[in-house]
């Protein structure tokens, strides 16, 4: 539980939602009990303005920034790849339409983004890093942004950050579903059900999703000619259940299960040979007990989680086809103690075993990692908070070195809602397995990663007294290093590239975050900023010959902005998003580069009430300004586009 | 209460003028694709039928393979010729340039085409497709060319009409080839599907006039080079594996008698041999080793030393010009950036440098370049 101390030093001008959101934020262990105070009827209406605040300063002086079912619903046929570039400061490197996209967070590589999906790591152990466009937003209730350091309280290695899926049970529910239709440009469609029943201390959820898509959008190719994308189609399947149960508000029980197909063809570039055709399968099943337990000074957390995935990939040219098969045993456990006044202490921790049967390697390979983790938070005084993180990784029974991180929160006002934040960090990523074990070219040599960083940040919100306009701005300054980065480098004589830890990296950077809601003649109106500023530079050369060093890192931009506007009234609503991303360099001696562009989307829907029946009809339109664009380089994407949802609720059995 | 309102008021003003400012902005029609900073390129040169090709494999599936031009009239350099010419890009992994008459042929690997050039201009002439993964091209006679492909067969290609006249089937990927007396030799590598242990490995013998496999020669894992020296001995280099599964050997070939004469392996498995080339008088032979080593025909042993070390430099392609005999080596540097080509004298001295494009893998001469 979080201390009381904390409540009070709130400024509780504020709604208590708010109080109670940056209580659910402000710890692992907490957030069930406090979430049959949340309101989550939501989950089934359609925006609605909620009062709270998306930024946090939690864990004492680390960032997070959260991201809501308000945001989802509308966006229940996206993936987690659109989401983010839309609405946050990652940066997401896109392929194309519904194809292969990864983060670079803060100036990092992918494999410094870690995501979590109730606790389990989703990041494959053999290439450390995700495939955003493979995580339907229909698969998870909420989303939160651990910035930087703040990831250190789940995981060493994410020098970006961590972003974390959660799902979560509505206490007051007792029967409430949903069915929607998407039907989408160039045959892509998404059907996605999900149905939640239960009582006071039981609920039950259910969630399917399916996709199918042609994606055979035209672009214009090098010889001006307007032709189809060849080889881009899908089809993806998703089913999840989810159980809680909850014993005398003291205990909670969950066992949650997510399975997950995917069959893509990969689409070629378009310098490639139309007659090639490359695909990807992959089957995930993912498996989580968990039981909490809540008493007045302690708190006891017990996890143990089950990933098992199946990759396949083809490649008819190079007559190649390849299987990676893992399984990954992930275990947590999490104690709280607050008994003694402005102390709370957090050890746990956690066990993983990861084993690889893949083509690509000699053998079956398989990894163990032990941490443990204490987390200590402070409160110097009732306006300056401290937070002490301590980690330490004992791989295969090699301990790596101490992960340390050291936050501070201050917060000068009781009546005005400023806080400024501190922290300073040092972690490290251990290699992956393709890197210490793919055949022919992994180095079991390797030493892991060091990054050292710094940050400071400011947060500040502000609620009118009729309520009736509100803004929340958040301000966030980096600067970090990474030492021994890997990099899979040519080797001189062997026409192999071997991973090594050769590269030194810095990336620094500011993020601003700016939020307004506001009713202005009965409309709401809400409008969300962000800003990111980041220089990625490369530190080290390969030789005298290598001019690269204090060059801007490989497609990333050094300037990112993406703004959403909404508007609501009588069921109506409409929302714009605009993204502005900037020049990306193809090249490490930033000679030739992607120009920058800008992509504006809408969407406009109704809601119709009727009796317990919400009927949605809603109509997306994409690239709205028909830009002709690639985001890397020969990778071609669509002009605009259009989609027609139509969704039927059912929700009238709430409790009031 | 006024408070409120001027904010209200305020935060509409500001919506509306940020939505204001970003339609116009995001009207732009321009397609956005990529763009080259430096070196700003404003060269014009009438003709390219003078001077050095550097054929710039570029990064695999990125698509940003180019050819550098070394002109020897007026010395300069010119980045993406063909680029330049035809106003799009030459496609996915470049991996070869071969000259017929006035015409360059580029076999572009991942793009799975043969891009004719015209010499005078560098503008498409035709695009020969229906190859799969093309690596080298030889030529017959003015009328006929064979092209290998990292599949089983080789290609024959028409040169009066630039297309696939016939192939010949083969049991595993092809490599480089020449031409001896009135046949082809061809280096067959095995298909890299299969583990090293089993694949083939083995020079080919094909009669160019009928088109058919009359004989092969068993060599060692990996047959990458190959090269015919002033007494007609053809000298192969064998890489052993790209997964080190046997130490690479050199061998010389008596091309009459179709067997080996002499096989040299190399100490170090770990150190990988590549780019056999030639000198013009057919009296030393040259390869990349890390360094550039020189090795004259007659020797009884591999060189020890090479004559350009590397000194942190990543050499990628070599080639001999066919009429100074100077050394052309390329540096890769590390993959993401732009490379350097090197001119070095016999004796390894540096006469001249200058920058690709990105990977630099090999050099094709035009019949009167001098330089």
């Amino acid at each position: 539980m979080v201390p009381l101390s904390k409540r009070k030093s709130l400024n509780i001008s504020l709604l208590s939602k708010y109080a109670i959101f940056l209580l659910y934020s402000s710890g692992l262990l907490c957030f069930p009990l406090f979430t049959h105070a949340q309101n989550l009827k939501d989950t089934l209406r359609l925006p609605e303005f909620e009062f709270k605040s998306n930024f946090i300063i939690d864990n004492q002086g680390f960032k997070r920034v959260k991201m809501d079912s308000t945001l989802f619903i509308p966006n229940l046929s996206a993936d987690l790849s659109t989401i983010l570039s839309e609405h946050s400061s990652i940066f997401i490197k896109s392929y194309g339409n519904g194809t292969l996209a990864t983060p670079s967070f803060r100036g990092t590589s992918a494999q410094h983004t870690q995501v979590e999906w109730n606790g389990i790591n989703l990041n494959s152990p053999m290439l450390g890093q995700m495939d955003f466009s493979q995580v339907p937003v229909a698969q998870f209730d909420g989303l939160e942004i651990l910035y930087g350091a703040a990831g250190i309280s789940r995981t060493s290695g994410a020098f970006g950050g961590v972003i974390d899926l959660v799902t979560m049970p509505d206490w007051n529910n007792r029967f409430k579903a949903y069915l929607a239709q998407t039907i989408a440009s160039f045959g892509n469609y998404v059907t996605n059900f999900n149905v939640a029943a239960g009582g006071r201390s039981f609920q039950s959820h259910t969630k399917v999703n399916y996709a199918s898509a042609v994606n055979n959008f035209p672009y214009t190719n090098d010889f001006g000619d307007v032709v189809s994308q060849q080889n881009a189609s899908y089809t993806a399947f998703g089913l999840s259940q989810e159980l809680f149960w909850k014993v005398k508000d003291r205990h909670l029980f969950s066992a949650k299960i997510w399975y997950s197909r995917d069959d893509r063809n990969l689409p070629p570039t378009t310098q490639d040979d139309p007659q090639k055709i490359e695909t990807l399968k992959d089957k995930a099943l993912r498996g989580v007990v968990e039981y909490k337990l809540v008493e007045s000074k302690w708190n006891l957390l017990v996890r143990s989680a089950l990933n098992d995935q199946y990759m396949k990939y083809t490649n008819n040219v190079l007559e190649l086809e390849s299987v990676h098969q893992f399984y990954s045993w992930i275990n947590r456990a999490r104690f709280s103690y607050s008994g003694v006044r402005n102390l709370t202490i957090r050890p746990g921790v956690d066990f993983v075993y990861d084993r690889v049967n893949s083509d690509e390697y000699q053998g079956i390979k398989t990894r163990t990692t032990t941490s443990l983790f204490t987390e200590i938070n402070y409160n110097i005084t009732p306006k300056l908070k401290s937070s002490l993180v301590l980690r330490d990784d004992l791989i295969d029974g090699k301990f790596s070195p101490l992960i340390p991180a050291l936050g501070v929160e201050y917060r000068p006002a009781d009546k005005i809602n400023l806080a400024f934040s501190a922290n300073l960090a040092r972690n490290y990523r251990s290699p992956t397995l393709n890197e210490l074990y793919w055949k022919n070219s992994g180095n079991p040599d390797l030493a892991p990663e060091t990054n050292y960083s710094i940050e400071v940040g400011s947060t500040y919100n502000f609620r009118s007294r009729n309520n009736l306009f509100y803004l929340e701005a958040s301000l966030a300054g980096y600067y970090s290093w990474i030492y021994d980065m890997i990099v899979w480098t040519p080797i001189e004589g062997s026409g192999l590239f071997i991973p090594q830890n050769v590269s030194e990296i810095l990336a620094r950077g500011i993020e601003l975050g700016l939020n307004l809601n506001g009713t202005v003649w009965g409309f709401d109106v809400g409008m969300k900023n962000n800003y990111n500023f980041c220089r990625s530079t490369y530190e080290k050369a390969s030789s005298g010959f290598d001019n690269k060093i204090g060059k801007q890192q490989l497609y990333i931009p050094v300037n990112t902005f993406n703004t959403t506007i909404s508007i609501e009234r009588w069921n109506y609503y409409f929302n714009y998003n605009f993204t502005f991303t900037g020049d990306r360099f193809t090249g490490v001696e930033n000679n030739s580069l992607m120009p920058g562009y800008n992509l504006s989307n809408i969407f406009i829907g109704k809601n119709i009430h009727i009796k317990h029946f919400i009927l949605s009809l809603q109509i997306d339109i994409n690239n709205l300004f028909n830009l002709d664009y690639q985001s890397i380089k020969n990778r071609p994407m669509p002009g605009i586009n259009g989609a027609f949802t139509i969704k039927l609720a059912f929700s009238g059995t709430n409790r009031p | 209460m006024k408070k409120i309102r001027c904010l209200i008021y305020n935060f509409t003003v500001l919506c509306s003028l940020i939505v204001l400012s970003i339609l116009p902005s995001a009207c732009s029609k321009d397609p956005i694709r990529e763009k080259i900073i430096t070196p700003p390129d404003t060269t014009k040169v009438a003709t390219y039928e003078n001077g050095i090709f550097i054929v710039n494999e570029g990064n695999y599936n990125w698509g940003n393979a180019s050819v550098t031009y070394l002109d020897n009239k007026d010395n300069t350099v010119i980045q993406d010729i063909f680029n330049k010419s035809n106003n799009r890009s030459l496609g996915d992994v470049a991996e070869s340039m071969t000259i017929s008459g006035n015409l360059g042929y580029l076999l572009i690997n991942n793009s799975n085409r043969i891009e004719v050039v015209s010499l005078k201009d560098f503008k498409s002439v035709s695009t020969i497709t229906g190859l799969h993964s093309p690596r080298y091209l030889e030529v017959v006679d003015s009328s006929k060319a064979y092209a290998t492909n990292l599949q089983n067969y080789i290609s024959v290609i028409n040169l009066k009409t630039n297309t696939v006249s016939s192939t010949i089937q083969t049991t595993s990927w092809t490599e480089n080839l020449i031409r001896y007396d009135r046949f082809m030799l061809v280096t067959s590598i095995g298909r890299f599907s299969e583990p090293t242990a089993v694949r083939k490995a083995q020079i080919l013998v094909i009669d160019t006039q009928t088109d058919a496999i009359v004989d092969s020669i068993q060599s060692g894992k990996e047959p990458i080079g190959i090269v015919i020296d002033k007494k007609q001995k053809v000298w192969v280099l064998c890489s052993g594996g790209y997964d080190n599964f046997e130490a690479p050997s050199l061998l010389r070939i008596n091309p009459e008698l179709r067997v080996i004469e002499k096989v040299f392996t190399f100490p170090d498995p770990k150190a990988v041999p590549s780019r056999l080339c030639m000198n013009p008088t057919g009296d030393t032979i040259y390869f990349l080793m890390g360094g550039v080593y020189q090795m004259p025909v007659t020797s009884a042993a591999l060189p020890a030393q090479p004559l350009i070390r590397p000194e942190g430099r990543l050499f990628y392609g070599l080639n001999i010009h066919p009429a100074t005999g100077r050394i052309y080596v390329s540096d890769a540097k590390d993959y993401v950036q732009n490379g350097t080509a090197y001119q070095y004298d016999v004796t390894g001295s540096l006469v001249k440098s200058y920058t690709t494009g990105r990977i630099p893998g090999s050099f094709c001469f035009t019949k009167n370049s001098t330089k």
